[in-house]
């Protein structure tokens, strides 16, 4: 019974340990492609490393910081109120009223990580190429012969800069180790860094800046990408003579910078 | 470090705010975009309660030229402006007949589209209202 008990308390911890550093230093055996690799210089990985590790310091609170790249595509309306334009233009509405959701595109960069060791958030950058159906609010007629017309027409093809900041809240949905579902909710701000056409500008009609309330779903495959889909309702951020609603839905992929370079 | 931050920010609001804005200029530029290089067509012409239609005959048509320059099937040529004179956008058309004298006739524009356009002649009775199309 005595050399039983010392077997269990000293001999299988001692085996226990003796295999984690066998197993430990059969891990550190690199391969050739790691060796070669070991003596090249990662200017993009380290650059990121740098990133991160200063970001750690700053943000002490803010854990992970994972760096990911995405694209996305997106399905874009506008629904424009012009009724404070006075211009005495008139566009045809069946010409110009096209009440769907258009193609556009984005791409750019995300950060993904905890604060405080229980929010997740992610905060991007993207640069969205907008290509968006337009419907229009109000329509006019002259008679005899100008049938239903606006007196305004706005872009519906323009590049934006977009930021986020979304909260990231894990849901209890398959095995949360291997598999993450997350649903999405935060603001995002998006500013036209595209020309602005002349019949977009008139009346003092401006509407460069948006401002959006956003939310989506996110499913994260074992860390190696992650699948989004976002729905992004936003408004003039400034006082416009023509108020505009901008409905964005974006579905995309994004994947860790490292594991790409 | 806080100045770079101070001077980023500045940058930034004073991108916002300063990009393509709308100038005075804007609206009769639209106008004249939309006016310019096509004929336009009389369909109808309004005086009051009478109405006149030209549509499906041989009708007096007008042609604006990006140029300034403006002739109409009468055989009339001369130069345009486009104007907005106290929240009003007019045609200022200076022509001159075919006795070689100057004529100066200014329209109010109603409304200008791609294919609809909307005149008043100012008379000093009642105004004449008058509809063209360019197909």
């Amino acid at each position: 019974m005595r050399s039983a008990t010392f077997i269990s308390k000293k001999i299988l911890p001692l085996v226990f340990i003796t295999s984690l550093v066998c197993s430990a230093i059969q891990a550190q055996e690199l391969t050739t492609k790691q060796l070669d690799s070991a003596y090249l210089t990662h200017p993009f990985k380290d650059r990121v490393a740098a990133f991160k590790k200063s970001l750690s310091k700053k943000f002490i609170n803010f854990q992970g910081n994972d760096l990911s790249l995405f694209g996305a595509l997106s399905f874009n309306q506008q629904t424009i109120n012009d009724k404070a334009v006075a211009a005495p233009i008139n566009y045809l509405y069946d010409a110009v009223n096209t009440n769907s959701f258009k193609a556009g595109y984005a791409g750019g960069f995300r950060i993904d990580g905890i604060y405080n060791e229980k929010h997740r958030f992610s905060l991007s950058l993207a640069v969205n190429r907008v290509n968006a159906g337009s419907k229009y609010t109000n329509k006019y007629t002259l008679s005899p012969f100008i049938e239903d017309f606006t007196h305004y027409k706005a872009d519906n093809q323009f590049t934006t800069l977009s930021i986020a900041a979304h909260y990231k809240k894990l849901l209890p949905i398959n095995d949360m180790r291997k598999y993450k579902f997350y649903a999405v909710f935060g603001p995002s701000v998006d500013y036209k860094i595209s020309q602005i056409s002349k019949e977009h500008l008139i009346n003092g009609v401006n509407n460069r800046v948006f401002i959006n309330g956003d939310l989506g779903a996110e499913f994260d495959n074992k860390g190696y990408y992650i699948l989004y889909a976002h729905y992004k309702l936003g408004a003039n951020l400034f006082q416009s003579n023509v108020p505009m609603q901008f409905n964005r839905f974006e579905i995309g992929m994004s994947i860790k910078a490292k594991d790409l370079f | 470090m806080k100045r770079i931050y101070t001077i980023l920010v500045a940058v930034i609001t004073l991108t916002i705010i300063s990009c393509n804005k709308e100038t005075a200029t804007t609206q009769t530029e639209v106008m004249n975009s939309l006016l310019t290089n096509k004929n336009w067509y009389l369909d109808y012409s309004i005086t009051g309660t009478n109405t006149k239609s030209y549509v499906g005959q041989s009708t007096y048509f007008v042609t604006y030229l990006k140029d300034g320059s403006t002739k109409d099937s009468d055989g009339l040529m001369g130069t345009y402006t486009v104007e907005l004179i106290n929240n009003q956008s007019q045609i200022h058309v200076q022509v001159k007949t075919a006795n070689g004298n100057p004529l100066e006739v200014v329209y109010n524009i109603i409304s200008v589209g791609e294919t609809k356009l909307i005149l008043s002649k100012l008379t000093t009775g009642t105004p004449t209202a008058l509809y063209f199309t360019n197909k």
